[in-house]
């Protein structure tokens, strides 16, 4: 059980979260929506601590951690990094290394995986998100669906326990959003743990086992997403799941 | 120009290239060595939340600017051995030379690391790396492919530079032409001699440039 309780989080006097609690079963999927400025990003990035929220608890893979302003010993930042994988709006690929260069770094620089090991598994994930034959490409060299493939795999690459997307496929174009879709729903469909953020409201219905809305910093609404979607009767949400109906027609 | 003329210009080819690859390419390798660690080292040290090192960085780096590279020279050679430090000519010059580079050079280190997305620092981070596992793996290379142009201009600067250790009695290619100028009485022609010898290394270093350059650039476009 993946449990974040109570967390609170400030940018100066920005309060970003303002109290919030996350349950999630191992094998399930979380997906976040709501409005841009509700704290769904940053509730991601308490995952694995690329935000460290200012008062609060996570309890992830074993490992617990309460936050109370002060500096967190740089070990268990790592410890809980090392359960998690993360993937970029922006890709984030490095540049300077290929295809399989990017998915071997995580297994040699912090697994310490012997370079053939980390070959290996690496070939194996390239193969999973339908890039074999993209392993000796640099990033700039592919389309941005095939970046972020590879980024899934990289993600993957030290065998996390829970991925997390940060609007995964926001920085596509259109007709490239399909392939990175597709591959996060394998990934659900083999019972990988994962909290996604995303507009993509119909891939959210379909892919989610619980839904959750924020809005202003605290989940405003949580259930299956045909709760969420279909049979909600608070306003906000309507009124943001409105904006999605407009969408479609035009 | 007359036979003496030319017979003066070939008889000082031979001892301006030798002062010039015997003296002034050493003298110019080993400071840059040395000042480009301690660039990175100072940079590194400027980008910590480590206070008083933090300090110490900035306090270095405003004392060498600050100040003429001619008078630290002087003061290094001419004024230690007042408080019992006698150093060679050579030693005294590399230690100038490294300390002028480190200042300069940390500059443009720090200007490199920061220049990279702070994404790279995110993704590095995300898959589980350190601080330092992230700057040696993934930011220091792309950094070092930013600073390739302005480091290249302080290489070059300093192969210039190396003219100074003549002021401190160290024989290098400028000193040599100053004692060829001084026996022939002809400066403007064998002081002109010299200037076309640091050219030609100069314009070596501008392909050197190319060549750094089109090789880190093979992972990115454009």
């Amino acid at each position: 059980m993946i449990r974040l309780s109570g967390l609170h989080k400030s940018f100066g006097p920005l309060q970003v979260l303002k109290g919030v609690d996350v349950t999630l079963e191992e094998g399930k999927v979380l997906v976040i929506i709501g409005p841009s400025g509700s704290g769904k990003t940053t509730l991601l990035r308490c995952f694995n601590l690329l935000e460290v929220p200012d008062k609060g608890g996570i309890s992830l893979g074993g490992i617990s951690l309460s936050f109370d302003g002060k500096r967190l010993p740089q070990k268990d930042v790592l410890a809980l990094r090392k359960k998690t994988g993360m993937v970029f709006q922006s890709y984030n690929l490095f540049p300077n290394m290929t295809a399989l260069g990017n998915v071997m770094e995580g297994q040699v620089t912090v697994q310490k995986l012997s370079k053939e090991e980390a070959r290996k598994r690496a070939l194996k994930l390239l193969v999973k998100v339908g890039l074999a034959d993209k392993a000796d490409s640099y990033p700039h060299q592919l389309s941005g669906g095939q970046q972020q493939r590879v980024a899934i795999a990289r993600a993957m690459a030290t065998e996390p326990e829970l991925l997390l997307f940060d609007e995964p496929t926001s920085a596509l174009d259109p007709e490239l959003v399909g392939e990175v879709l597709k591959v996060i729903r394998e990934l659900a469909s083999e019972g990988m743990t994962m909290v996604i953020v995303t507009h993509e409201m119909k891939f959210a219905a379909d892919v989610a086992d619980t839904l959750i809305m924020m809005d202003g910093g605290v989940i405003t609404e949580q259930g299956t997403p045909d709760q969420v979607l279909n049979h909600s009767s608070n306003p906000r949400t309507l009124q943001f799941l409105n904006r999605f109906v407009d969408d479609d027609r035009t | 120009m007359d036979d003496r003329k030319i017979q003066i210009v070939i008889d000082s080819l031979l001892p301006l290239l030798k002062a010039g690859v015997a003296f002034t390419i050493p003298l110019t390798l080993v400071s840059f060595a040395l000042g480009l660690l301690l660039a990175v080292a100072t940079a590194l040290v400027r980008l910590s939340s480590w206070k008083v090192p933090v300090l110490i960085a900035r306090f270095y780096v405003w004392i060498i600017r600050g100040t003429p590279l001619l008078v630290q020279l002087f003061i290094i050679f001419y004024g230690l051995p007042s408080v019992g430090i006698t150093l060679e000519p050579f030693t005294a010059a590399v230690i100038g030379f490294t300390l002028s580079v480190g200042a300069y050079g940390s500059e443009i280190v720090r200007a490199a690391i920061l220049s990279i997305h702070k994404g790279q620092w995110e993704a590095a981070y995300s898959v589980g790396m350190t601080r330092i596992q992230a700057l040696r793996r993934i930011i220091l290379p792309q950094a070092a492919r930013v600073s390739v142009p302005p480091l290249t201009n302080s290489f070059i600067s300093l192969v210039k530079d190396t003219s100074l250790a003549a002021t401190i009695t160290y024989v290098e290619m400028f000193r040599t032409a100053q004692q060829i100028a001084a026996v022939t009485y002809e400066p403007l022609l064998v002081y002109s001699e010299a200037a076309v010898f640091y050219l030609v290394f100069c314009t070596v270093l501008t392909v050197l440039q190319d060549y750094l350059e089109k090789r880190l650039s093979r992972y990115s476009a454009g």
